[in-house]
């Protein structure tokens, strides 16, 4: 493991807490160079849209706290509200994540994100675990339907090097989706095997129980982590 | 740690030896007395001569440098023997017992007493809960099962997590003519796990490759480090698929991990696996007596279409493939056939026939082909072409495998001819095609470019569906 201690896993152990939020997660992968969408934390309405404003609309609210993992499912969903174009719904919806976290007595800022067309390219999931009998592994499968479903899914122990990660890809029956389907414009592979080597890298250096990429946006312009999940070892 | 002193030893005591048969430490006493060295029954109760060697009550009154020591003794009653081992300066123990860590609770706090005395003494402990292993080359037999002196010497080191399964291939090895260079029960792995064995068979002279029978192990992550390590080529077979936790686990006291993990990390280290105890004795057959494959390009001869048929099409779904031969192969086929049934690949000649060996010759110096695979029936008149197939191998530098059917008495004295020459034999079409699958996924694991697929289907994918950005 690596004696430095990247900022976000820091600031996770100096709050006392073993899970990262969205943006301490998104920091940790935009510090090994994996592409995240501009976001801001905002700690008010008026930031949320003065927020919205610097990144550009269309933009995604969503709930950032600690005491919130699974954002979509948190107060009957309203906690991520996607595709906003304009200021009295991003008003809105911050509005109202601010009301549910007081109405729940918990400290929660909102998060508000450039909003990404999931249309314009694949989803991908990306994770990394520290499994009892063989270390740090990457699992590597695509969003939705094919992992939840099919399971189709490939396994690497980690680290590995681009190459190792691009079989990793080729190997899930659902590749051909990444490489152009009836037209579709095929995915940067290379771009998401850097991503999965990456977070690879990142669960074998740093002491990192579980690490969720998902989804992962894979298209021809390359590849950027929608979500990040990171909960530390205890 | 060496295990010399375990597989290799000067002097062996067997603790607990019985003059009462039926026994552990009377079977395991009669195995053991195989040996060529001095083997010395300890028993403190006991008097007189058990197959020739008199009784002594301790280790530590025996006159001599034993290297190893076979515990036919209860659990409880281990740490006292295990430290009297340790005074008497012997470097190796099998501890037969169960009631250890694969029964929980006090069995693991027992088994966790004798790993800190065998630390202390620097002890080699296979077991405890296993039935032991043999290495037929030097009639080490430290096995209390029946029979297992029959277990004849081969090249393949068969080393299973589980004692039984362990006797299992010994005795599969056995009925197929081929035998094993050492047969090893793991059982408890106290202390000598998998990666131990593999370093330890890996350079060992006898041994030309590894089998692995897997239930799971705590430390996944050094067992595949040893596998890549190795220059003997390994294989393993990985068992629970589907959910068999709960009894692996009282069986052999190992959490059974995730069986994906282990099918994509033999993989990523180099180790194609396999699905049935016949076939991980079929593929080490094939690896262990064969140059390293090249490539996945299977070339097939038959001396009939029907099995012919078999074989292309489980070899490709093993994941093996079938180039066309070069047009040179083509004409050259032609000219000693001609009107051949099928010159392409695979060849069929339609029956057996004189010219059938200068057939395989041909295919086999095919540049296209990385692995010959020959078929036909046993005709009585003809026989095989032993004299093509004697070095072929060596001199094309590729795996020939053969398969046959017919009466067993009959072709018997030309397969023996077959087995002295080294040629890699199966029993059936299918056997000998999945054999040449293993052979291939091997090849392509071991391929410079580092790909690795993650098993037996699907292999295609990385060759040829997903190139978009390459």
């Amino acid at each position: 493991m690596s004696d430095a201690v990247p900022e976000p896993i820091a600031s996770a152990r100096a709050d006392g807490r073993d899970t990262l939020t969205e943006a301490e997660g998104k920091a940790l992968l935009a510090s090994v160079g994996i592409d995240t969408p501009s976001f801001e934390v905002c700690e008010s309405v008026d930031d949320a849209v003065d927020a919205a404003e610097t990144v550009g609309y269309p933009v995604v609210v969503k709930v950032s706290s600690p005491a919130v993992t699974h954002k979509s499912d948190w107060a009957d969903g309203i906690g991520v509200a996607v595709g906003l174009d304009s200021e009295p719904e991003v008003r809105e919806a911050a509005e109202r994540i601010f009301e549910a976290a007081d109405e729940r007595d918990i400290d929660a800022d909102v998060l508000v994100e450039q909003a990404m067309d999931l249309d314009r390219g694949t989803e991908v999931i990306v994770g990394g675990i520290r499994d009892p009998s063989f270390g740090p592994v990457v699992l590597t499968g695509l969003g939705g339907v094919f992992t939840e479903i099919f399971e189709d899914t490939s396994h690497r122990i980690a680290p590995i090097d681009r190459a190792e990660a691009r079989s990793a890809i080729e190997e899930l029956q659902s590749a051909p989706l990444l490489s152009g389907y009836r037209g579709s414009e095929p995915a940067d592979i290379d771009a998401l095997a850097e991503v999965i080597s990456a977070v690879g890298d990142l669960v074998t250096e740093h002491p990192i129980a579980e690490l969720d990429v998902n989804p992962v946006l894979a298209s021809i312009d390359g590849v950027i982590a929608l979500d990040a999940l990171v909960v530390l070892e205890r | 740690m060496t295990l010399r002193q375990l597989f290799d030893p000067s002097a062996i005591a067997v603790i607990g030896a019985s003059a009462t048969e039926g026994k552990i430490g009377y079977e395991a006493m009669a195995n053991a007395a195989i040996f060529d060295g001095p083997v010395y029954p300890v028993n403190p109760s006991t008097t007189g001569e058990l197959f020739g060697a008199e009784f002594v009550s301790s280790v530590t009154e025996i006159d001599d440098d034993v290297d190893l020591a076979l515990c036919c003794v209860p659990g409880p009653a281990m740490p006292d023997v295990l430290e009297e081992c340790g005074e008497a300066g012997i470097g190796a123990a099998v501890i037969y017992a169960s009631g250890f860590a694969e029964a929980g609770g006090k069995g693991e706090e027992l088994q966790d007493a004798l790993v800190e005395i065998a630390d202390e003494h620097g002890i080699s402990l296979l077991g405890p809960n296993t039935s032991g292993f043999l290495v037929p080359g030097i009639d080490l037999r430290c096995s209390f099962a029946s029979g297992v002196e029959e277990v004849p010497e081969g090249n393949v080191a068969v080393v299973a997590q589980s004692g039984g399964v362990g006797l299992v291939l010994a005795f599969q090895s056995r009925r197929q003519g081929r035998g094993v260079s050492a047969q090893v029960g793991l059982g408890n792995r106290a202390n000598v796990g998998f990666a131990e064995a593999i370093e330890y068979f890996d350079s060992d002279e006898r041994t030309d490759a590894i089998v692995l029978h897997v239930e799971g192990t705590d430390d996944g992550r050094r067992m595949l480090e040893a596998c890549r390590e190795s220059d003997t080529p390994v294989i393993a077979y990985k068992v629970g698929q589907s959910d068999v936790g709960e009894f692996a686990e009282s069986h052999t006291g190992a959490l059974t991990g995730d069986h994906e993990l282990y099918t994509a990390g033999f993989a990523q280290y180099g180790v194609p696996t396999v699905d049935a105890t016949d076939d991980l004795m079929d593929a080490a057959a094939a690896l262990g007596n064969s140059p390293t494959p090249d490539g996945p390009n299977v070339g097939v001869v038959t001396a009939q279409a029907g099995p012919g048929i078999i074989i292309t099409d489980r070899i490709q779904r093993a994941g093996g493939r079938l180039p066309e031969l070069t047009a040179d192969t083509q004409e050259r086929v032609d000219e000693i056939l001609p009107g051949i049934t099928y010159a392409d690949n695979p060849v069929d000649t339609g029956r057996p026939m004189p010219e059938f060996g200068e057939i395989v010759t041909a295919v086999a110096e095919d540049e296209r082909v990385d692995i010959v695979l020959v078929y036909e029936l046993f005709e009585e008149a003809i026989g095989f072409p032993v004299a093509e197939l004697d070095g072929l191998a060596a001199r094309v530098d590729k795996p020939v495998l053969f398969a046959t059917e017919g009466i067993e008495e009959d072709l018997a004295d030309q397969r023996d001819q077959l087995a002295d020459a080294g040629v890699p034999f199966f029993e059936t079409p299918e056997r000998a095609a999945d054999a040449a699958g293993a052979l291939a996924r091997y090849a392509r694991l071991h391929a410079d470019n580092g790909v690795a697929d993650g098993g037996t289907t699907r292999v295609d994918v990385a060759d040829s569906e997903v190139t978009a950005d390459e």
